[in-house]
């Protein structure tokens, strides 16, 4: 777990260049509530605390939250993003291993229904540290340095009949903190933290569905190419997908469950509500699991 | 180099290395203990009593089970006891053994009963192999005349030199101090089975053993081939399918596809026991561990304590952990007064350690790269843990060949295996139970047939009965008359008691 929190420095690092400050505040925000609530929930379920707050398990799902929201997202939504997490997403499913969602995307998933607004207000430049610390802890109007996500845009562009020509579809920000998540992702494979199967059939869903697409009408959706830079599309397939305790257990149906994610997600962002479509993505597939791990067992040795 | 190979496995660097592999006889134990009950099969019936006098070699218990093999005394002396103790296994259960206090003078019983195998025909070789109590000496002890009695069609004999698991080195000094011994065993094995092709397969680290069995290498039958040295390459299943490509069906047995696979230990006690008529008394064990001074082999009679041998390799004062077998799939014993059997290939002695604490699975699956039989040992986990017995056989329990690959890479620590090997044990308790029920239910049933069959079977008697009665009155024309007169008479009869009465 420790690895996957360095493999990350890289993309925060990006996302601190382009929008300031926030980004740290929401991780630092965020680690502390999970450590409280995730103690107080051992201390209630009478477990061991120590090793559990050690196996750095619940830090990670908070560090991934905490970079899934907007980084001027107020103070009380991490803070209530993060107990939804520990205490719906994983204590009370037994702890450890034995939740069947992904703990970071179900609270992720409850923030976006829950606060829409608050969820895609993302920051637009550079935030100094006495500006940020005033958007997130006064809620101080932050309209002139906000606004939605490039991929925000280009789907309301596109609903509104404009066509892919006449919109931007590059997001320079957004391409390298898709960048600095790739290079943490391949960091991870390197040192096999993760395996290959998901993060590759992932990206191949998305490029799949996003080229079906474009090529039935290349002016009225996104190319595969901006899908793979735009969004969470990298710390999806990197850093999402592949918690291994609710992703598909066996090599096939790793590939089977990273490939209709990255289906699903371009789905979602094309006909969707959503401004991104990795959170409901990974927990749709989240579903399958049992039956994707039950048919893909590999052929035993003698049978 | 083997071209094939099987999924999974795992390289472990031994961790307690020795330069130079030699072996060292150990001095004659003063007592020896001899357990009944082999590793599988009856618990054999003792023939001899408490005081009588045994020499070497004499046989001291049999069962009437022809997959067994008798029990033979390894030291010559006189019986003190025959009474149940502990016995290296897993079930920590006591077992009826064999006493013997030696008498220091190692008198054999006459062994001149040694026979030129040319001559002898197949099925005197395997009765003779069975009187001298072999099995396998790789680990599992597996009777070696019920692998030959059960060979069909044999085309290849595989003899396996592979240690079967790290930090164990008797078969390399075996190999490496009786290469002829072994090569003649092979032509005894050869001779019984007539198969086509030999292959020895050696470990790549074994370059001595190799060359030393190269020198003696005389039958273009027989090939030497070096595998990688990756555990689990010496479980027989695996093993042929790393030399053959061969993959014997998870219901069968090797033996019944026409291979034949033998340990080369096992192939120099054939030698002793064919050429020299001597039965299996002594073998050579590997004391290793990191609480011993000299990591060593050592030739010892069956039934010697552990710390016979332990003791000539200087192990240090510490608290240890025994543990007889391999460091991943041996047997964990309380302490060194258990005695040597015939699989006790390894004894570990390890300074005492604090074990380590598990943590939650999370499904990373670093056990399911390493089964050699491709489980999923993560899932298996999830329903042994819960006691499912049903979805655990769905994700193929009885695969398991327990060789702890899974244990080994786990990142939690938690012991998957013993997991398995519990919920087998479940599985097979529900059969018994199982067997049991369907017996006393089919009882049941049938005595409910039974009774409703008796019932209907009487009551269609009685009706035919009856219809015959009905029948043979209907035909007997004088039945009637005599009827009518009766009644004529009876009628009568009142009429005049009547009269009377009045």
């Amino acid at each position: 777990m420790r690895q996957v929190i360095y493999a990350l420095v890289l993309g925060i690092g990006a996302h601190y260049y382009f929008f300031g400050w926030g980004v740290f505040l929401q991780i630092v925000l965020a680690v502390a509530v999970a450590i409280a609530v995730e103690s107080t929930f051992l201390r209630i379920r009478k477990f061991p605390i120590k090793p559990a707050i050690s196996d750095g398990s619940a830090i990670l799902t908070a560090v991934l939250l905490a970079i899934s929201i907007p980084s001027i997202a107020p103070w009380w939504l991490v803070v209530l993003g993060v107990s939804f997490a520990i205490v719906f997403g994983k204590q009370l499913y037994g702890g450890l291993g034995n939740n069947p969602f992904n703990p970071a995307m179900l609270g992720y998933g409850f923030l976006l229904i829950s606060y829409p607004l608050q969820m895609s207000t993302w920051a637009s430049e550079f935030l100094s540290l006495p500006q940020t610390l005033n958007v997130i802890f006064n809620s101080s109007p932050v309209d002139a340095l906000s606004g939605a996500t490039r991929l925000d845009t280009l789907k309301t562009q596109l609903a509104l009949g404009k066509t892919t020509d006449e919109i931007e579809l590059y997001s320079v920000a957004q391409m390298w903190i898709n960048a600095g998540f790739l290079l943490g992702g391949l960091y991870l494979m390197i040192r096999q933290v993760i395996m290959w199967h998901i993060p590759t059939a992932f990206i191949m869903g998305v490029v799949v569905m996003a080229s079906i697409l474009s090529l039935s009408n290349h002016q009225f959706y996104i190319p595969p190419q901006n899908h793979l830079i735009l969004g969470a599309t990298m710390l999806g397939a990197f850093f999402i997908a592949t918690d291994p305790i609710s992703a598909s257990t066996t090599p096939k149906g790793r590939l089977i469950y990273g490939f209709l994610i990255g289906v699903l997600v371009v789905i979602i962002r094309t006909f969707g509500g959503y401004p991104d479509g990795v959170a409901f993505a990974v927990l749709l597939m989240n579903i399958a699991v049992p039956l994707i791990d039950y048919y893909t067992q590999p052929r035993v040795f003698g049978q | 180099m083997a071209r094939h190979k099987f999924n999974g496995g795992i390289f472990i660097k031994n961790p307690y290395p020795i330069d130079k592999i030699k072996i060292v006889p150990a001095p004659l134990p003063s007592k020896v203990v001899l357990p009944l009950q082999q590793r599988i099969g009856e618990e054999a019936k003792p023939c001899v009593r408490v005081g009588e006098r045994v020499f070497t070699g004499q046989i001291i218990a049999k069962t009437e089970d022809d997959f067994c093999v008798p029990i033979h005394a390894s030291i010559s002396g006189t019986v003190v006891a025959i009474d149940k103790q502990l016995t290296p296994h897993h079930s920590g259960l006591k077992s009826g053994c064999i006493t013997i206090e030696s008498d220091g003078k190692d008198e054999w019983i006459d062994t001149n009963f040694g026979i030129n195998f040319l001559r002898s025909s197949k099925k005197t070789l395997i009765e003779h192999i069975q009187k001298s109590g072999i099995v396998g000496l790789g680990g599992a002890g597996f009777p070696t005349h019920t692998k030959l009695n059960n060979l069909k069609n044999c085309h290849t004999l595989i003899i396996n030199g592979t240690e079967c698991e790290p930090g164990i080195s008797c078969d390399d000094a075996l190999m490496q101090n009786y290469p002829q011994e072994v090569m003649r065993g092979i032509e005894i094995l050869l001779h019984i089975c007539g198969a086509k092709h030999v292959i020895i397969a050696i470990e790549d680290d074994k370059q001595v053993a190799f060359e030393a069995l190269l020198k003696y290498l005389h039958n273009d039958k027989i090939k030497l081939q070096k595998i990688p040295t990756k555990y689990t390459s010496g479980a027989e299943k695996l093993l042929i399918k790393a030399l053959l490509n061969i993959e014997i069906p998870s219901n069968s047995f090797a033996v019944e596809q026409g291979v034949l696979c033998q340990n080369v230990a096992t192939t120099k006690a054939i030698f002793d026991a064919v050429e020299l008529g001597r039965p299996l008394v002594s073998r050579i064990v590997t004391v290793t561990g990191s609480a011993v001074e000299t990591v060593d082999n050592y030739t010892v009679r069956l039934g010697a304590s552990f710390a016979h041998i332990v003791n000539l390799s200087k192990p240090n004062t510490n608290l240890h952990s025994v543990r007889m077998g391999g460091m991943m799939m041996g047997v964990d014993v309380d302490n060194l007064e258990t005695m040597i059997c015939k699989i006790t290939n390894c004894i570990f002695v390890n300074n005492r350690q604090k074990p380590i604490k598990t943590q939650g699975c999370i499904r990373c699956g670093q056990c399911n790269l390493v089964c050699p039989v491709n489980l999923l040992p993560q899932q298996l986990y999830w329903y042994a843990k819960n006691e499912n017995i049903d979805k655990s056989l769905d994700y193929n329990l009885l695969d398991c060949i327990e060789c702890r690959c899974c244990d080994y890479v786990c990142p939690s620590h938690i012991s998957l295996a013993a997991y398995f090997v519990f919920t087998k044990a479940l599985h097979a308790n529900k059969v018994k139970e199982q067997n049991k029920v369907n017996i006393a239910r089919e009882r049941f049933e049938y005595r409910k047939y039974r009774l409703a069959r008796n019932k209907k079977e009487h009551a269609e008697m009685m009706a035919a009965k009856k219809a015959q009665l009905k029948q043979k009155m209907a035909d007997d024309k004088t039945q009637k008359d005599k009827i009518a007169a009766a009644i004529e008479r009876v009628k009568k009869n009142t009429k005049n008691n009547d009269d009377t009465s009045i």
